[in-house]
Order: structure tokens, then sequence, then C-alpha cells
């Protein structure tokens, strides 16, 4: 009994750390329709701030909380001077950010060599339920991903800017005539699903450590929970990757590990080809 | 990397007008470089050589998909890596190395892997999207290798060490400058293979496809299939490419099969210029003889000038390296002759 609870518990924050990193690519990619290969990058780069806050002898937290700024800031650096010239062709977005993407891999690997770097935990210990423990940290992980969900799907759903970028992925013609920026909105979209990257590798660092290819883990797991929940929607890459994060963390418990693995794609990839349009189809939040 | 739609149409004015094909003397500079090469090369630069024909062979096999008919396949590395494994393991546990058995036994592995893998993807009720196929590709690739590292018969993560030489009778064909014209030879007859095909009106249908495959399906085309037959195709020549691969090198592991070969192939053909059959090769060979040349003083980093490189030539040279000196009307060539129109087309 409490090894079942355990068990759920580590597929529980392991589908929030894919639901956390999977929001961003979401957000891109339902509201801009681009796939950012970069965004891997982006979720490493915000571990890698806070890896350097952190041996620059300041509190972990503080490099968390700096991370989506930073990376936000990048990523509004980034749209408006490449990927804006992308969205014409989905295919060259792929490339483009890909190129980006491994510009910025190698710099980091240039700069922390081949290494793993750990970052401790903010908030370490455990809590205690009967004989169970439960890492505090990951706790703190689920709950901020609830939060950041949430937030999200305020800031889309019930605030005048939501409207305007939802809007903006609509309609763009009648956005821009109704008075809206379509050019401001896609950099401020693209900015903020990166910012939220940056936060899922501030998060995520001290239960993965920091190395270069960090971002490249999630990367395919990310694009498949976006097809897999439905393009378009916020509820989609959501859905998508609480099944894909559920699946890939429960999966090795039953089979042998690599099998899982393989196997969470391959299903996947079936499902998608069957139902093209993922588990929500609709545009929206 | 698709360009503005080009016209495509015969040109009617074939007779009056004899431009000066920069082509076909690219195709035979190159081709010229490359038979005098091991001349002046020392033998460790033959063998790195060998290599870099090897993957220009593969670059090929991605230029046909993505160059000639729009498929992004990020996933082409499964059927370069199969077809090594394969031929590996003949040459392991069969004992079978005579080439007149291996290479097509490459090449129908490579194939049968495409058809398998493009037949789901590409083929069914649903006309899949660009980015459906392009993600499927790149998971393929992710998961083969996957499978590859965890799999004890394979070798897991060392891979399959000390393969014999290929062998043709009582000849054991060992790396070196013989090696290299063997691998030179089907570089070039694949080549001439692939040159004939793409200019064919196949090839037309395949460029159509490129440029709006909304069209080639109301003209009556079955585009799903088209497709599929280019995606084994190339399959087969990733394959044949492979097999070559993994004799050369004496040993294959699972990054042959991996997500990171299947996107240098892709930086090979963008850099050079997709679709062009020679843009493969050129992008193959600068972008081999640039690492080659840095790797003694600026390993570290390399990778990101490439990704410089790549990132400026998407955005200001969709055409790759070849469109430099290439004119837009000759990239995008002539086709084959309609059968009841005379000889208007050639080349």
């Amino acid at each position: 009994m409490d090894n079942l609870f355990v068990a759920l518990f580590e597929i529980l924050s392991f589908g929030a750390i894919v639901v956390l990193v999977v929001l961003g690519l979401g957000i891109i990619a339902s509201m801009m329709g681009i796939f950012n290969f970069a965004q891997g990058e982006f979720v490493l780069l915000g571990a890698y701030v806070t890896y350097i806050v952190h041996s620059s002898g300041l509190p972990v937290w503080i490099g968390m909380a700096a991370a989506p700024f930073v990376v936000g800031a990048l990523g509004f650096v980034l749209e408006r001077s490449i990927v804006r010239r992308f969205y014409a062709a989905p295919i060259v977005a792929m490339l483009g950010t890909y190129a980006l993407g491994l510009i910025i891999r190698e710099i980091v690997r240039g700069l922390i060599g081949g290494l793993y770097l750990s970052v401790p935990e903010p908030l370490g210990g455990s809590v205690n339920i009967g004989t169970m423990h439960f890492s505090s940290w990951r706790l703190v992980i689920i709950l901020i991903t609830a939060l950041v969900m949430i937030g999200s799907y305020l800031l889309l759903a019930r605030t005048a800017f939501g409207l305007r970028i939802r809007a903006s992925l609509e309609n763009p013609a009648l956005a821009r005539a109704s008075g809206i920026s379509t050019n401001a909105i896609y950099g401020a979209t693209f900015a903020f699903g990166a910012a939220l990257a940056g936060l899922a590798g501030a998060l995520i660092v001290p239960v993965f450590s920091l190395f270069a290819d960090l971002g490249l883990r999630f990367l395919i797991q990310g694009f498949v929970a976006v097809m897999v929940g439905g393009v378009g929607s916020f509820a989609g890459p959501v859905a998508g990757a609480g099944v894909i994060g559920t699946l890939a963390a429960a999966l090795p418990w039953i089979i042998p590990p690599v099998i899982a693995d393989v196997l969470v794609f391959v299903l996947a990839i079936i499902f998608i080809k069957f139902r093209p349009q993922g588990l929500i189809s609709g545009k929206g939040v | 990397m698709t360009t503005p739609p080009p016209p495509l149409r015969l040109p009617l004015r074939v007779g009056r007008q004899r431009r000066w094909q920069v082509l076909p003397i690219i195709e035979i500079v190159v081709l010229a470089i490359a038979v005098l090469l091991p001349f002046v090369l020392k033998d460790y630069l033959t063998i790195y050589a060998t290599r870099v024909l090897i993957l220009c062979l593969f670059a090929l096999s991605f230029d046909l998909v993505w160059g000639y008919a729009g498929i992004m396949s990020f996933g082409q590395a499964v059927f370069f890596g199969t077809a090594g494994y394969g031929v590996a393991l003949i040459a392991r546990d069969l004992g079978v190395t005579s080439i007149l058995l291996v290479l097509p036994a490459g090449l129908l592995i490579g194939f049968t892997f495409a058809l398998l893998l493009g037949g789901f993807l590409l083929l069914g009720r649903h006309p899949s999207s660009v980015i459906f196929v392009s993600l499927g590709t790149l998971t393929g690739s992710y998961a083969a290798d996957r499978v590859a590292r965890g799999w004890y018969y394979l070798g897991g993560q060392n891979g399959i060490p000390s393969i014999p030489p290929m062998s043709l009778g009582s000849y054991d064909i060992t790396e070196g400058p013989v090696y290299y014209y063997l691998t030179l030879g089907i570089l070039l007859a694949v080549y001439l293979l692939c040159r004939f095909l793409v200019r064919s009106q196949f090839g037309l249908a395949l460029a159509g496809l490129r440029e709006n495959e909304q069209r080639i399906a109301f003209f009556g085309y079955q585009v799903q299939r088209l497709k599929a037959i280019i995606f084994s195709f190339a399959g087969a020549v990733a394959g044949l490419a492979g097999s070559l691969y993994a004799f050369h090198e004496g040993f294959v592991w699972p990054n042959m099969l991996g997500v990171v070969i299947s996107t240098q192939v892709v930086l090979y053909v963008l850099f050079g210029g997709s679709g062009t059959l020679i843009g493969a090769v050129i992008g193959t060979v600068a972008i081999e003889a640039v690492s080659f040349w840095l790797s003694n003083s600026y390993q570290d980093i390399w990778p990101i000038i490439l990704g410089v490189l790549l990132l400026l030539v998407i955005l200001f040279r969709p055409a790759g390296l070849v469109s430099l000196i290439l004119s837009e009307r000759e990239r995008v060539g002539n086709f084959g002759r309609l059968p009841e129109e005379g000889d208007r087309g050639s080349s």
C-alpha cells in the first residue's frame, strides 16, 4: 500500500514536470502555430541561470525567480530579430529554431564543459506521512505547476491581453484591423512561452542536475505531448502532457524501462495518426 | 526552405537559346576532384575522404525526400543505422561478407524499414500534415536509438565492434584507396540514377508536390503514394550508405540510428542547397572538411559556428551554397519529355 502511494507520487511529480515543460511549448505552438525547436534550450538556459546565481553565492531561489525573466527577455529578443521571419513557413520555423537551439546548447556546453553540475534544492528534506517520505521539493514542483497552469489559463481566458492573443491567433487580419498590434502580441506570446520554459528549467535542475543535453531530453517528449493533446487550444497540450508524463512515469513500474520509453512514443504516434486533431480538438482556450 | 513556387513549365525556346549550363560543369569538376583526390592525399586522409563520400550518399537520400518531394524527414538515420546494424549482424552471425550479398542486403533493409515507417506515416485515410511526418520520423529515430542501446543482442551501448571487412571472392576490401574508389563508383551510380529520376516526369510530379501539394492532388496524382515511393527509394539509398559505413568503420553503434546523425544530414543538405543533388554533395564535403580542419584547435566552438552558419543560410540563402553560383532557372531545371510532345525538354 505504501509502495503504491510512493509510486503514485513519483508519477504525479514527473507528470507535473512534463506539464511544466510542455506548457510553454504548447502555448507557442497553439497560439502562434510554430513548433519551437529551441524550447528545450530555453529550459536549459533557465537551469543554467539558476546554476550561475547559485555558484555566485546567492541563494538558489533567487536564481529560480530570475530565470523566467532572463529567458523571457532573451525569447523576446530572438522573436523580434529572428523567429518572426519564419511565420510564413512552419517547416522553416522548425529548422530555424533548431539552429537557434543548437547555438544556445553548444554555447552552454562550452561554458560548463561536458559536466553534470548539481544545484541543491532550495527546500530540502521530505514530508513524512506515516512511514512514507515525500520529497518536499517535488511537492513544491507539483504545487507551482498547478499555480502556473491556473495562472496561464486565467491570463489567456480572462484578461484583455489574453483576448488579444486569441484574436491574433484566430484572425490576424481582423485583429490588426481592430487596432491590435499582432507583431507585439506575437513577441509577447513567444517571450511568455520562453519564460515558462525558463521557469521549468529552474525548477527541475535540482532533480536532474545541469548538463548540456538537459533540454533535448524533453524536446521530443514535449512535441509528442503537444500533438497528442491537440494543437490550437490551451487545454490540449496540458492534457497531452498529463497523459504522456503519466505514461512515461508509470510504465517503467510495469515493464522494462527501455521498452516503456519507446512504447510511450510508439503509442503516441499511432494515436496521432488515427486522431490527428488530438485529444482536445478546437481552438481557443 | 521552399522558394516561392517557380512556374512549372517546359521551356519553349530550347532550340533558339543555348545558355551556358553551369550545373554540369560543377558536377564534372566535383567528380574530377573526387577521382584525383587519393593521389594527393595521405593515407589517413583518404580514409577520412571515404567516410565523407559515404555521408554524401546518405545526404543524397535526405535530399531526395526533402529537396525534391518536400517530406521533412528528421529520421533518415533510422534507415542508415538499421542497414548498418543489419549487415553487421549478417557478418557477425552468418559470416557473410561478400560485397555481392551485403550491399544488396543493406539496400533491402533500408528500403523495408522506409517502406514500413513511410507507409505508416504517409499513407492512410487522413493525409498527414508536414509537422506530423517530421515529428514521426524524429520520434522513430529516437526510438530506434533507444532500442539499440537497450538490446543486448545488438551490443547495447557499445554497438557491434570488429566487423570483418567486406570481401569480393577471396579479396578483402579494407579501408584505403580501394574502398574509396568503390564508394565513389557507387556514389556516382546512385547520383546518376537520382539525376535521371528527378529530371523525369516522376521528378516533375515530385517537385510539384514540394511546391504545391494540393494542386498536384487536384491533377489526379496519388499524392500519398508518390510520397511513399520516393521515401522508400530514399530509404534504400540511406541503407546502402549505412552498410558501406558499417564495413568502412568496422563497427556500428547506437548513435548511427539516432537524432544526432538524423539532424546532421539535414544540416549537410540545407547548407549545400536542397533541391539540387550536387548541393547535397557539396554541403556534406564543405561541412565535413571544415569540421576536420577545425577539429584540432577549435573543436569546442565548431558546433556553435555550424549553428550560426545554418541560421544564416536559412535566413538569407534558403537555396544553400549552390545558389551562389547556380541560377534559379537551372536549379529548378527541366524535366523529361512528355510522351506526345516531341523533343522539347532535355537533360
